[in-house]
């Protein structure tokens, strides 16, 4: 049942996507920047998941470091590696639009600093976790780093209010404006990243049971 | 800068670095579409492969203590 549901998400979420790339292939090109501004559709959606994420896994490390319980440190692990996978899309879409846009891959302004440091910075969650072997140790230290991290988000988040920045406002809550039909596409793209997101997490976490099953198995033939 | 030289430019120039602009900007957008799924689909192959993996291991890990009883 539980599978019947996770393709059933999925198979929503790639339709959705199909038929965004339809619509928005449709559209006619932004007046200052051209076609290359619909990459938006998928740069800000993976950017806005890969954030969200991040704080399911800030929230879930909380959560374990009080309660003790292994659920909330399998939820911090799928969704950390799923967010990461979101912030390297959001991060080579934006490279590639950068070089359109301003004619450089690359600036190291704060936004653009501070997303690749957060992606760094998860990197080492994922590599800080291969590196412990005792499970509660290992769930300890991961919560922590965890924690820890996403004191960039907020950094990311606000970097194009608090500092001068290459990186431009944001179209939506900035001053920015977006026709009626284009936004009605970006909401649907935007739920469809996200439900991708949700079948990713809903995956990996039935991996981390996988491996927990792997864990006590290991635990009984030890003990024969 | 840009709109300068379109001033010294010859109409037909024009609309020619203008085609050219438009090739380029749609050859990236094309390209970092692409680059999305491929970091979708790259992921969903690992998740997929990995899955197997564990499934193998349980499989394997069950075989073992169902024959070690008998031993």
């Amino acid at each position: 049942m539980r599978d019947k549901i996770l393709y059933f998400i999925a198979a929503v979420a790639v339709l959705l996507l199909a038929y965004d790339i339809y619509k928005f292939t449709g559209f006619p090109p932004e007046r200052n920047q051209g076609v290359i501004f619909k990459i938006i559709f998928f740069h800000v959606p993976m950017a806005i998941t890969a954030l969200t994420c991040a704080m399911v896994a800030f929230v879930a490390s909380v959560l374990f470091l009080i309660t003790k319980k292994f659920q909330f440190d399998a939820l911090a692990v799928a969704v950390t590696e799923v967010g990461l996978a979101f912030l390297a899309g959001n991060l080579i879409t934006g490279s590639i639009w950068g070089r359109v846009a301003w004619g450089i891959w690359w600036a190291w302004d704060a936004r653009l600093t501070s997303a690749l440091v957060c992606w760094l910075l998860y990197a080492g969650y994922l590599m800080l976790r291969n590196a412990i072997e005792e499970p509660t140790q290992r769930a300890t230290f991961a919560a922590v780093f965890s924690i820890f991290a996403f004191i960039d988000v907020p950094i990311v988040i606000f970097s194009i209010k608090w500092w001068r920045t290459q990186h431009p406002q944001p179209v939506f809550w900035g001053g920015g404006s977006f026709p009626p039909d284009w936004k009605a596409v970006f909401g649907w793209q935007m739920l469809a990243i996200m439900l991708l997101g949700v079948v990713f997490t809903l995956v990996r976490l039935r991996q981390e049971q996988f491996q927990r099953e792997i864990d006590s198995l290991r635990r009984m033939a030890h003990a024969l | 800068m840009y709109a300068l030289m379109l001033l010294q430019a010859s109409p037909d120039d024009v609309v020619l670095r203008e085609m050219e602009r438009l090739q380029r900007n749609f050859t990236f957008l094309n390209s970092g579409l692409w680059v999305a799924w491929l970091i979708l689909v790259v992921y969903v192959l690992m998740m997929v492969s990995r899955e197997r993996k564990l499934k193998r291991e349980i499989a394997g890990l069950k075989a073992m203590l169902e024959d070690k009883p008998r031993s």
